[in-house]
């Protein structure tokens, strides 16, 4: 088939162009005939002749331009007879049924009428038929049902993995991407360059240009060959127009040649696996590998309203994950003074209707006293709490007593050793700031700490 | 004061029809500028019905509620201090330690460690490239065991704390490009920087202070900088870092005028605001608008900044562990204390930067003097920082543009030796938020030449810092001809091992 002229090729590629021709006329006639029945329209009958010529000149014009079309081979024999038999029919018929229209095959007149509008019903049953058997050589026989509502015959649904090592290779990596990329040119219906990807049997079958891939050498394999090439060269994959595969695809199908030696059976955690494919790999199962993410507590949305009665009290307060409704609280240094201490209490009981909003607070030198700590310590979520510059003891400090509570800035406080012994208790505390106050080395030595944390950080 | 102003403009026919004309010619005009000048301005307008009462920055409005879905995650940084050692400090003198360059003094460079890289104009026509040793003594320190010079020995004491990055890698082998890229992502100027960047994206902590502030150490030689190091680019202006002066008083004409006392200078401002709202609208210039929120803010700043430079109740002990040079506004060591000082009060970027890292000759003296102007005020920054419990929230940075050659430019004597630029190599470290401490990471060769292990692009830092600071350098875009600009443009990649 290979001696198939180009030029042919190049009339044939309009095919699916001109086909939409008798498909648009004929329906057209068949308009015309239906309405033409209404005494109203009658005068429409007249244009049905005309309407029947072109869809038949159209259509002969297709159906030459069809077969050249399906000189080049890329088709499945099976359908591709169908959609041609299905196609001469239809013309055929259309030249029949002009014949009829015209009154160059006679009829009684009676008779007439019946045989009008049963032909050119039957040419668009059959015009339907042919139409959708050309369509699903173009794009595939699952193309129309593909998103049709309660379709169930989805192909076989993976269960999901819980790591990137229980993930065969193939399965859940490599045919994704064929499937995204490929498989709407090679599948059993239009082999494009006689290859189809649909399967393992097909993908081992190859092409028309022989191995689609060579086990270990994924350069040599033309599977990852074509999508390497300069985008502009004829043999480039995908062709134009189509997405190309991107880096991180091409080297999943890389990895799978290479390493899992284009197997369909290996799982990620058999072969040698580099953190690169990793993480592509836990992107594309929706995993995340991330050692850095922290769970942030789940808590219940603040209204406006609090959170603009909690600024007005002149709190500065920033979202620290953008719709997470958890916050920093920061009061400006000596927003609270010698001449109004009384209102801090109020302010903090404003604070206090977010309690499990915030997790970082701070209240740096804005004369919290150790009534205050009261408050603070219903805020469960608390991770970050700063209350340097305080006239703060420890009878207040000693009673600190917020579960997930990392960091304590206690520096310029009036706390003394006698702290230090509740504060390590605290299991998630981490670093404890001690800076200016009582509290001197050889206390903190003296405490012969069991582990690495809390660390209390003195003066440097 | 009355408001005959608008009345004048909204009821006079003329005046009226004048500047309809004025907007159309105004609208050709900056056709040039495109129409995105246009949409950043109805943009902008959009802004003024969300941001809150004294404007708390652009990013975020009245609720708390970031507006360009910022952060990403969970940040580990509010705030950054970039200590910017300009003109090209030399890793081989100061962190990468290669005791074997010893014995190949003077020894020309093979061939196979260039690798056919093009050499500047002041050294590549050298007919030999003789390898130089460090002429310092290099030790280990700490619990991680870091190399450090004898020229830093008051860094030494802090390695713990910080996470050196040895694989720095840059495009750029001149120094306003290399400045320019590292300061703003790209080497041509225009883009916004680093500052800008994290100013638009998150926002004022502090509403009476900049968000983004440059200090640069007084009587600086070497290599000029520039404002556009520290420019919004095409972000809206108020994202700029404001530069202090180094001096005395870092801010001019804060101070009201002798026989002025201030009680309506708010009323003043207030109608300068409408007047420029009536601007403003007729003209949609983005620019306007920065202006009043300029304005704005320098009245705030009347008060706010001569508390913050401020340095004479600092207690005695905390100049001592500073340096002498400490007490002399302007010097670095002055400009650690006050960048300690803004970030305390919520300042969000200090952006410093000390000049005259550039030996070509005389390198052993010049890196010396530099690190003598630099070493005590930097260590005494982590140190104050760390104690008052900010480390664990303030990043810090330290580092150039570029490297410095293993070769000597000019002649090389057993004394002395000069380095050309070098962008294949370089050190940096980080400290603070969310950096690994006591940790070192990238490896290069024995000449300090080329990276061998885990390499690290200036587009990658970028990434890093961003990521830090809760942001996906990815997703941090401003659309500006037509286009989605980031700082990373289309590069970078986060350096997770360097993360605690």
């Amino acid at each position: 088939m290979s001696e198939t002229s180009d030029f042919v090729l190049f009339l044939g590629r309009f095919h699916p162009l001109v086909v939409h021709l008798p498909i648009g006329f004929l329906f057209f006639a068949f308009m015309l005939e239906l309405l033409g029945r209404k005494k109203q329209y009658e005068a429409l009958t007249s244009a049905v002749p005309l309407a029947l010529l072109s869809g038949f000149v159209s259509a002969v014009l297709a159906c030459v331009l069809g077969y050249m079309l399906s000189l080049s081979g890329d088709y499945e024999q099976g359908m591709l007879d169908s959609h041609f038999w299905f196609g001469i029919v239809t013309t055929v018929l259309v030249l029949v049924a002009w014949l009829i229209r015209t009154g160059k095959i006679k009829l009684q007149e009676k008779q007439s009428l019946k045989a009008n509008i049963s032909t050119i019903t039957l040419i668009v049953i059959l015009l339907s038929v042919t139409g959708h058997y050309g369509g699903n050589l173009t794009h595939g026989s699952d193309y129309l049902t593909k998103y049709m509502p309660f379709n169930n015959t989805e192909e076989t649904i993976l269960t999901p993995v819980a790591k990137v090592e229980d993930a065969v290779v193939f399965d859940y990596l490599v045919a994704p991407i064929l499937d995204a990329k490929c498989t709407s040119c090679h599948n059993e219906s239009k082999k494009k360059g006689g290859l189809s990807l649909i399967d393992s049997l097909s993908i081992m079958k190859g092409g028309k240009g022989g191995d689609a891939l060579i086990a270990g050498k994924s350069l040599e394999s033309e599977i990852v060959k074509r999508v390497l090439l300069n985008p502009h060269h004829d043999d480039f994959m995908p062709p134009e127009g189509k997405t190309p595969l991107t880096e991180e695809e091409i080297d999943i199908v890389k990895y799978w040649i290479d390493h899992a030696a284009a197997g369909f059976s290996t799982k990620v955690g058999h072969v040698e696996t580099s953190e690169h494919i990793k993480e592509i790999a836990s992107v594309m199962l929706g995993l995340s590998n991330d050692p850095n993410k922290v769970e942030l507590p789940v808590v219940t949305k603040v209204e406006e309203s609090v959170l603009q009665e909690i600024i007005s009290e002149g709190f500065t307060v920033s979202e620290l994950v953008f719709d997470s409704n958890i916050y920093a609280v920061v009061l400006p240094s000596k927003t609270i003074t010698e001449n109004n201490m009384g209102e801090l209490g109020k302010k903090l009981q404003v604070l206090a209707k977010i309690k499990d909003n915030v997790l970082w607070l701070h209240l740096e030198d804005n004369q919290v006293t150790d009534d205050h700590l009261e408050i603070i310590n219903t805020f469960s979520n608390l991770q970050k709490l700063k209350l340097s510059r305080n006239p703060l003891t420890d009878a207040g400090v000693s009673q600190i007593s917020n579960p997930i509570i990392e960091s304590l800035n206690l520096y310029g406080t009036k706390i003394t050793r006698a702290s230090l012994e509740p504060l390590s208790k605290l299991t998630n505390l981490k670093n404890v700031y001690v800076w200016e106050t009582a509290i001197l080395k050889e206390d903190v030595d003296a405490l012969q700490l069991r582990s690495e944390f809390p660390k209390f950080v003195l003066g440097i | 004061m009355c408001d005959h102003h608008d009345i004048l403009r909204s009821n006079n026919k003329d005046l009226q029809s004048i500047e309809k004309q004025i907007d159309r010619r105004y609208f050709l005009k900056k056709t040039s500028l495109g129409i995105g000048a246009l949409a950043l301005g109805s943009l902008l307008n959009t802004e003024k019905a969300w941001s809150s009462i004294g404007n708390s920055g652009a990013g975020v409005n009245a609720f708390a509620k970031n507006k360009l879905g910022l952060p990403h995650h969970l940040p580990k940084a509010k705030r950054i201090i970039y200590l910017f050692q300009s003109g090209g400090p030399s890793q081989l003198d100061l962190f990468d330690y290669k005791p074997r360059l010893v014995d190949m003094f003077g020894k020309d460079l093979p061939e196979s460690v260039i690798g056919g890289q093009r050499l500047t104009g002041m050294s590549g026509s050298q007919s030999t490239l003789p390898v130089a040793p460090s002429l310092f003594k290099f030790k280990q320190y700490g619990e991680s065991r870091a190399w450090v010079s004898e020229i830093m020995p008051h860094l030494s004491e802090v390695v713990d704390d910080l996470c050196f990055i040895k694989s720095m890698q840059t495009d750029q082998i001149n120094h306003t490009p290399a400045v320019t890229f590292m300061q703003t992502g790209h080497q041509l100027p225009g883009r916004p920087s680093i500052g800008s960047w994290l100013s638009y994206g998150l926002g004022s902590d502090n509403e009476n202070l900049p968000t983004f502030i440059t200090l640069i150490s007084k009587n600086g030689k070497g290599q000029p900088l520039k404002a556009g190091l520290w420019g919004n680019g095409f972000l809206p202006t108020e994202h700029q870092g404001v530069q202090f002066r180094s001096g005395k008083d870092p801010v001019l004409y804060l101070n009201n005028p002798d026989n002025y006392d201030g009680t309506d200078r708010k009323k003043m401002l207030d109608y300068l605001d409408k007047l420029n709202s009536i601007q403003h609208d007729a003209y949609g210039d983005p620019e306007i608008q920065a202006r009043m929120t300029q304005y704005e803010m320098a009245f705030r700043m009347q008060t706010s900044i001569p508390e913050v430079t401020d340095t004479s109740n600092e207690p005695e002990h905390i100049f001592e562990m500073y340096g002498k040079d400490s007490r002399d506004a302007g010097t670095y060591a002055a400009n650690c204390l006050m960048a300690r000082k803004l970030l305390e009060k919520g300042v969000k970027f200090v952006q410093l930067y000390h000049q005259g890292w550039d030996q070509h000759i005389g390198c052993p003296g010049g890196v010396k003097n530099k690190a003598r102007q630099t070493d005590q005020a930097t260590a005494a920054l982590i140190k104050d920082l760390k104690q008052r419990g900010m480390l664990e929230d303030t990043l810090v940075v330290w580092g150039g543009e570029f490297g410095r050659t293993v070769y000597s430019q000019g002649q090389l004597t057993k004394k002395n030796y000069g380095r050309d630029h070098h962008p294949k190599a370089f050190t940096m470290w980080m400290a603070g938020a969310g950096v690994k401490p006591g940790f070192s990471y990238g490896e290069t060769d024995d000449f300090s030449y080329n990276v061998t292990k885990d390499p690290v692009h200036v587009h990658d830092f970028h990434a890093t810092l961003l990521h830090l600071f809760g942001v996906d350098h990815e997703r941090l875009t401003f659309k500006h001809q037509g286009r989605r600009y980031r700082l990373t443009d289309v590069h970078g990649h986060l350096v997770k091992d360097i993360l605690t």
